[in-house]
């Protein structure tokens, strides 16, 4: 009977472990405020949203099982996405500043320490850098800038003032079939050449344009544009919240240039600017 | 101009923020997410019907080279902002 008692609680032990170790907590953001408050049911899939406070920050959390969100359902996805940033949203409005994190981030639990207590740690280790990168973003907000230019015009554009290119188109028109592919070939690298040049030049232009209306800038990667455009430039603007029109006056300048456009998106929680060291 | 922001137009630029970017906790404290990422990946084409990684074209060594000069340029200005309007000479190409 001793002995029967002995083994029921080493297993309800272990199962106590296990429950510690499976929970966990789903991180959308830091906040610039102490306060301990829940949100309400706004998380994903309606969870509690609630904050950990530590000293004048907080990190603004769901309980959740120690595993990442995952579904072959991409509706499903994009609804855990749109609504993890409307929790950043909301928190953002209620406290002005926020440090964003990415989608399904979990901080989990461990043996001997509760996933909350992580959280409180994880606040504790890293309250000097957090309170630096509040700093940093305090009053701001990203924008995205992206400008295409119309590579068909741009290449008719240099023919035209472009001599190098007069001449060998010229030259061209006089030489045999087999030849004239070669300077064809030719003309196609000088135009390429050129373009890149053209682009160069269009870029730091544009970015020394943009620089001044922008606290801070982070050059992304160009994408595929569709519509016959290309992207010549992606930036991720961290701006002042009452200077974003300054901003926009300069883009409406290169939008209203010939061959060029620009899209302007946010304002976005400064995701490009928190990340890293 | 003024900025968009809706859950349409915008959703790709959501997404890149969104599923990539962000304030990063040491890996020790954070459970594994592996396959996650293919996930955004995979949303992200299907949703916006575009490719999102740079489809490496006749510009790609423009684009590597824009980025090191802006890296470069970042690191001899560290001063920030707002102020000088300096480095945009020519000289420095």
């Amino acid at each position: 009977m001793g002995l029967e008692t002995q083994q029921g609680s080493k297993t309800q032990t272990a199962l106590a472990t296990e429950a510690i170790v499976e929970e966990g907590r789903y991180v959308y953001c830091v906040a610039d405020a102490a306060e301990k408050v829940s949100l309400g049911k706004l998380g994903i899939e309606g969870q509690k949203v609630y904050t950990i406070p530590y000293r004048d920050i907080c990190a603004v959390v769901h309980d959740c099982p120690a595993q990442p969100y995952q579904s072959d359902d991409q509706q499903v996805v994009k609804a855990w996405v749109m609504t993890h940033q409307k929790v950043v949203d909301a928190v953002w409005e209620k406290w002005g500043t926020v440090l964003p994190l990415s989608f399904d981030t979990i901080i989990r639990g461990e043996a001997e320490k509760s996933a909350k207590q992580n959280v409180k740690d994880w606040l504790k280790q890293e309250y000097e850098r957090l309170k630096s990168k509040i700093g940093e973003v305090r009053g701001k907000a990203e924008y995205g800038v992206q400008v295409f230019w119309n590579p068909k015009f741009a290449a008719q554009n240099l023919a035209q003032t472009s001599p190098e290119i007069r001449n060998l188109e010229e030259e061209i028109k006089t030489k045999p079939k087999g030849l004239a592919y070669m300077y064809r070939q030719r003309l196609g690298n000088l135009v390429k050449r050129e373009m890149e040049t053209k682009a160069d030049e269009c870029f730091k232009d544009f970015y020394g344009r943009i620089r001044k209306h922008a606290d801070n800038i982070r050059v992304e990667k160009t994408k595929t544009a569709g519509q016959g455009l290309q992207m010549i430039m992606n930036l991720s603007c961290l701006v002042y919240r009452d200077r974003y029109s300054e901003l926009g006056k300069e883009l409406d300048k290169i939008n209203r240039m010939e061959g060029f456009s620009v899209r302007f998106t946010g304002p976005w929680p400064p995701y490009s600017f928190v990340g890293g060291a | 101009m003024e900025p968009i922001r809706n859950s349409h137009a915008t959703l790709v630029d959501l997404l890149d923020r969104v599923l990539d970017k962000g304030l990063v906790i040491n890996a020790d404290l954070i459970i594994s997410l592996a396959g996650v990422p293919l996930i955004g990946v995979n949303l992200r084409a299907a949703l916006a019907g575009m490719e999102t990684m740079l489809k490496y074209g006749v510009m790609k060594d423009w684009d590597e080279r824009t980025r090191a000069w802006e890296s470069e340029h970042r690191k001899k200005n560290v001063e920030p902002i707002c102020t000088g309007y300096c480095y945009l000479d020519r000289t420095s190409r």
